[in-house]
C-alpha cells in the first residue's frame, strides 16, 4: 500500500549528536579496514619489498611473479567455484597430477599429438571430478569427506603405478607441448595467457552468468535453490567436474615446464589455493568467494614469497606470514559479519 | 489508569520511552514508547517494518538502543544484556525460530537451563517434564526425543514457546507473532495458556498481524507506525470488533484500506489445472485426491499432523510418494524433485521462509529473480540491469520496504521477506501456484495487496491452491475449501456454504462434513 509517509528518508532527518557522529566515523573506518585491510597490507608489503630489494620492481621480476603463480591461480580459480557452491575440493592435487601424468603417457607411450595429449590430460582430471561428484550427489557424502577419500585413492594409484613415487620423465617432448609452459603469445608468456583466459572464463561463469547466480544460491542456501526449481545435483556435478578439468590444465603446464611428471606434486597447491580463495572472500561485502578476490589472494602469496626470496630471508617465513595474513583477514572480515549476523538471526 | 495509557512507573511491568535505533541507512525506531501494565496482555501492532521486532530485541539485549529508557517493574535498566533481562523474569518468543536442528525436543526446551541430577544432567526428568508441559499447557503430543529438524514449523514454534515458559519464573512474556505458523485449533490452546498466565498475574506483550486475535485477548494495544508509537487503544471497553479493528487499522496505515478481500469474478470452471489422485506416502498421507480448476482458488486447511504439510511437500517433490498420480494441465507431472515440479508448471511459496524461501545473504533482486533467471538473460549471460529493474518493479507492486533491490534480504523485516518470496513466483508463468501460508506475518495493507495479486493470478487462468490456517482468509479468498484430518481430505466445501466455526470444528474433527 502507499501510506503517505515515505519510510526511507527517516534516517536523514536524524540530527546526529557529536558522539553519534564519532561512533559513525569509527564504524566507517572499521568497515573500510575490515574490507580493504588486506589490500592495504598487500600494498604495504609491496612498498616494503620495493624499498628493501631493488630488484623487486624490475619489470622482469614482476613478470616472474605472474608466471610463477599462473599454476596456482588456475587451481585457486577452480577452488573458488567449488567453495562458491558450498563445498570444498581436497582432491585438486590429484586432478593436477592426473592431468600431467596422463598427458605424458599419451605422448610417450601412445605417440599422440600434443593437442590430443592435452585433451587426454584434461579428461583424466575430469574423471577425478566425476568420482567426486558421484560420491557427493549419489551417495550424499559431504564434499569434505568425499574429496578426502578421492585424495587418498588418487595418491595411492599414483604410488602404485610409479613404483612408490618415482618420476616419469619425458625429455623428448615436442616443442609445441613444451611451449605451453615456456612459450609466449605476442610476447606474453603462455602460462600467463592461459591463466588469464581461465580467469576470464571463471569471471563470466561465476559473476556474470545465470549459472553463477544459481551456484552462489546453492552454496548460500541450498534448500531455497532447490525450492526455486534449480537442478542442484546437476549443478554440483558440473562444479566438481569443471573444477577438476580446470586444474588438470595446470598439471599439464607443470609437466610441460619440467619435462617430467613428479607424483603427488599437485598437493602443494591445495592449501595455497584454499588460502587465496578465503582471502579473496574476506574482501567481498558478503564474504563470498569471488574471482577478483582470488586473483588478489594469489598475487599476494606470490609477492610475499618473491619478496622474501629477493631479500634473502628465510623462505620458510612465507608460510608463517601467509598463516598470519589469512587468519587476520578472516578475523577482521568475520568480526564485522558476526556483529551483523548475531543482530538479526537470534 | 485511563485509555491513553498514562501510568505510573510502579504500575508498569514494562515501560520503554523515547527509544531510537538506527541501522545503516534505516531508522527502525524513532522515539518509540511502550508501556505494559502489571497483569495486562498488551498488544503491539504496526505495518511490516514499523519496528515491532526491533523494540523487542532492544528489550532482549540483542540490539542496543541509540537513545531512550527502559524500566522493568519500575526499575530502570542501564545497560541491557540478555542474561540480566532473563534474571528479571522477562521471556521472549521471538519471531524467528532459533533452535538447533540436531537437538532433541527435550534438549531444546531446556537449552541453557538444564536440570541437573546426581549424575550430571537429568535427561529423563527433563524429557518427561518437556513432554508433559507441551501436552498439558500447549496441547501438543511430542516425543521428547524427536529431533527438531524433523518437526513441522508449528511444532517448532510450540517448542520455542515451551522453552520460554518451562521454568515458571516468567513475569513478563513477550510474544512476537507466535500464531503466524499455528492453525486455528493450536491458536486456541495457546490462548488458553495465555489466559492461565494472565490469571497467575503475569504480564504479556503480544505482537500480531491478526487484529481479531488482538481484539480477542489483549487489554490494550499500542500501534506503531514508522518507528514511533501513534496511539494506544483500550480494548476493555465493550465495543464490537467491527468498530475497534478498523480504528486500529487506521492508526496503523494512516488511512482506510477498504475491502481486505478483492471482489472476484467467478467464472465457469472449464478444465483442471491440477489433479491429484490417490496420493499416498505410506506414512502421513492416505490416499489424497483433489482437483484445482484453472482460474480457481482452492483453500486447504488442517492442524498439525493432519498431513497438510506433507501433502504440499509431496506435490512439490520434496517428499517421496508411494502411490498416486499428479496431473498438471492435463499432463502427468513427474514431481520427484522440485526442479521437475517447476518444469511441469508448479510454483511453491514455502511456509518456512527463512530456510526454504530466501537466500538471506543475497540481494532482494537476486532472490526475486532466482526462479526465472532465464528471463533476464541472453544465452546464460545475466542482464543485470533487467534483473534489477524487475526486482524494483516487484518491490513496488508488493510495497517492500525499504525499497532498493540491492538490499540484502537478511535485513528486511519478517513480513517484507515474505513479500519477496511471493514476488519470486509472481514473476514466473506457472499453471498451478501452491501457496503455503502466503500471508504469514504480512501486515493488513500488504495483505490486501497480496490477495489482489492472487486473484489476478486466478483471473489469468492459473489454478491456486492456498494452504492456510486463517479461516477468515480462506473464506474471503477461496472458491472451495478442503479440510484435511489425519492424512485424508474429509471435506470439500464451497466457501459460501461454511463459516469460521464450522471450519475450525471440521479441522479438529469436531464436526461432520456437510
Ligand atoms: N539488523 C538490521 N540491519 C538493518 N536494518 C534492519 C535490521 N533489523 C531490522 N532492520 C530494519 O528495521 C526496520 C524495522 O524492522 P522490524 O523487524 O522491527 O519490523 P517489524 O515491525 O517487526 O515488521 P514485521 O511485521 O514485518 O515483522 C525494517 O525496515 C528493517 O528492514
Ligand atoms: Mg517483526
Amino acid at each position: 500500500m502507499t501510506a503517505e509517509t515515505p519510510a526511507p528518508s527517516r534516517a536523514d532527518s536524524a540530527a546526529p549528536t557529536a558522539s553519534q557522529a564519532r561512533s559513525a566515523w569509527s564504524r566507517r573506518i572499521f568497515d573500510v579496514v575490515s574490507r580493504y585491510g588486506f589490500v592495504i597490507v598487500f600494498f604495504a608489503f609491496a612498498v616494503f619489498f620495493a624499498l628493501r630489494a631493488d630488484a623487486f620492481l624490475n619489470p622482469s621480476n614482476l613478470v616472474n611473479i605472474l608466471e610463477g603463480n599462473a599454476v596456482l591461480l588456475i587451481a585457486a580459480l577452480a577452488m573458488t567455484l567449488v567453495v562458491a557452491s558450498g563445498g570444498i575440493d581436497l582432491s585438486i592435487g590429484i586432478a593436477i597430477d592426473f592431468g600431467g601424468w596422463f598427458a605424458i603417457i599419451a605422448m610417450r607411450d601412445y605417440d599422440l599429438t600434443w593437442a590430443s595429449a592435452l585433451l587426454v590430460g584434461v579428461l583424466a582430471g575430469a574423471a577425478v571430478g566425476v568420482l567426486n561428484a558421484g560420491l557427493i550427489v549419489r551417495l550424499k557424502i559431504s564434499p569434505f569427506l568425499a574429496t578426502l577419500g578421492t585424495f587418498f585413492i588418487g595418491s595411492s594409484i599414483q604410488q602404485i603405478y610409479t613404483s612408490g613415487g618415482g618420476q616419469v620423465p619425458f625429455r623428448e617432448m615436442s616443442e609445441s607441448f613444451r611451449s605451453l609452459s615456456t612459450g609466449a603469445v605476442l610476447g606474453v608468456p603462455t602460462e600467463i595467457v592461459i591463466a588469464a583466459v581461465v580467469g576470464v572464463v571463471y569471471f563470466v561463469l561465476l559473476e556474470r552468468s545465470v549459472h553463477g547466480k544459481r551456484i552462489h544460491a546453492i552454496g548460500l542456501q541450498r534448500s531455497v535453490a532447490s525450492v526455486s526449481g534449480i537442478r542442484v545435483s546437476g549443478y554440483l556435478v558440473f562444479v566438481f567436474v569443471f573444477a577438476s578439468a580446470t586444474v588438470a590444465l595446470s598439471g599439464i603446464i607443470l609437466t610441460a615446464g619440467l619435462r617430467q611428471f613428479t607424483p603427488l606434486s599437485g598437493f602443494s597447491y591445495l592449501l595455497d589455493a584454499i588460502a587465496a580463495v578465503f582471502i579473496g572472500a574476506s574482501m567481498h561485502p558478503q564474504r563470498r568467494p569471488n574471482v577478483a578476490g582470488t586473483l588478489l589472494g594469489v598475487l599476494f602469496l606470490g609477492v610475499v614469497s618473491n619478496g622474501l626470496n629477493l631479500m634473502g630471508l628465510d623462505f620458510n617465513l612465507r608460510d608463517a606470514l601467509e598463516g598470519i595474513i589469512l587468519v587476520g583477514a578472516l578475523a577482521l572480515a568475520f568480526a564485522n559479519r558476526n556483529n551483523r549476523a548475531r543482530a538479526v538471526s537470534i | 489508569m485511563n485509555a491513553t495509557g498514562e501510568q505510573h512507573d510502579a504500575d508498569c511491568a514494562l515501560r520503554m520511552e523515547g527509544v531510537t535505533k538506527t541501522f545503516p541507512g534505516v531508522r527502525a525506531l524513532d522515539g518509540a514508547s511502550l508501556s505494559v501494565g502489571r497483569g495486562e496482555v498488551h498488544g503491539l501492532v504496526g505495518e511490516n517494518g514499523a519496528g515491532k521486532s526491533t523494540i523487542i530485541k532492544i528489550l532482549a539485549g540483542v540490539y542496543h538502543a541509540d537513545a531512550g529508557s527502559v524500566s522493568v517493574d519500575g526499575e530502570p535498566l542501564e545497560r541491557i544484556d540478555p542474561a540480566s533481562v532473563h534474571r528479571l523474569g522477562v521471556r521472549f518468543i521471538h519471531q524467528e525460530i532459533s533452535l538447533v536442528p540436531h537437538f532433541s525436543v527435550a534438549e531444546s526446551v531446556f537449552l541453557g537451563q538444564e536440570q541437573t541430577g546426581r549424575l550430571g544432567t537429568a535427561k529423563r526428568a527433563m524429557r518427561e517434564r518437556a513432554e508433559t508441559f507441551l501436552a498439558e499447557t500447549l496441547g501438543v503430543e511430542l516425543d521428547g526425543r524427536a529431533l527438531v529438524r524433523d518437526l513441522s514449523v508449528a511444532e517448532r514454534k510450540l517448542v520455542q514457546i515451551a522453552r520460554a515458559l518451562i521454568d515458571g519464573r516468567a513475569k513478563l512474556v513477550v510474544f512476537d507473532e507466535p500464531t503466524a505458523v499455528l492453525a486455528a485449533a493450536e491458536v486456541k490452546t495457546l490462548f488458553t495458556a495465555i489466559d492461565t498466565l494472565r490469571r497467575a498475574g503475569k504480564s504479556m506483550l503480544y505482537v500480531s498481524h491478526y487484529l481479531n486475535e488482538i481484539h480477542q485477548i489483549c487489554d490494550r494495544v499500542t500501534v506503531f507506525r514508522n518507528g514511533a508509537d501513534v496511539g494506544v487503544v483500550d480494548l476493555r471497553q465493550p465495543q464490537q470488533p467491527q468498530v475497534r479493528v478498523p480504528e486500529i487499522i487506521r492508526l496503523m496505515v494512516g488511512r482506510d484500506i477498504g475491502d481486505l478481500y478483492p471482489q472476484r469474478r467467478r467464472s465457469e470452471r472449464t478444465r483442471d489445472a491440477l489433479e491429484v489422485a490417490g496420493l499416498d506416502d505410506g506414512h502421513r498421507l492416505r490416499g489424497v485426491s483433489l482437483t484445482v480448476g484453472a482460474g480457481e482458488v482452492v483453500g486447504l486447511t488442517g492442524i498439525i499432523g493432519s498431513g497438510r504439510a506433507e501433502l504440499v511437500d509431496s506435490l512439490y517433490g520434496l517428499r517421496k510418494i508411494r502411490a498416486g498420480k499428479i496431473t498438471v494441465d492435463g499432463e502427468p507431472a513427474r514431481t520427484n524433485s522440485p526442479a521437475r515440479a517447476v518444469r511441469s508448471g508448479l510454483a511453491l511459496v514455502p511456509r518456512d521462509r527463512r530456510n526454504d524461501g530466501l537466500v538471506l545473504d543475497m540481494t532482494v533482486a537476486d532472490n526475486v529473480n532466482l526462479a526465472t533467471l532465464e528471463e533476464v538473460s541472453t544465452l546464460g549471460w545475466l542482464n543485470r540491469a533487467a534483473a534489477g529493474r524487475r526486482g524494483e518493479e516487484l518491490m513496488e507492486r508488493l510495497d517492500v520496504r525499504p525499497r532498493g533491490s540491492h538490499a540484502v534480504s537478511r535485513l528486511l523485516s519478517g513480513g517484507n521477506q515474505q513479500k519477496v518470496v511471493l514476488g519470486r513466483w509472481l514473476a514466473s508463468q506457472a499453471s498451478v501456484y501452491v501457496l503455503d501460508d502466503p500471508t504469514v506475518g504480512v501486515d493488513v495493507g500488504a495483505r490486501s495487496e497480496i490477495y489482489r495479486l492472487i486473484a489476478d493470478l486466478a483471473q489469468a487462468g492459473a489454478g491456486v491452491l492456498m494452504c492456510s490456517n486463517d479461516p477468515a482468509e480462506l473464506l474471503g479468498m477461496c472458491d472451495r475449501i478442503l479440510v484435511m484430518v489425519r492424512g485424508r481430505i474429509i471435506a470439500d466445501i464451497a466457501a459460501a456454504d461454511t463459516d469460521h466455526e464450522h471450519l475450525t470444528a471440521l479441522a479438529t474433527g469436531g464436526a461432520e462434513a456437510a
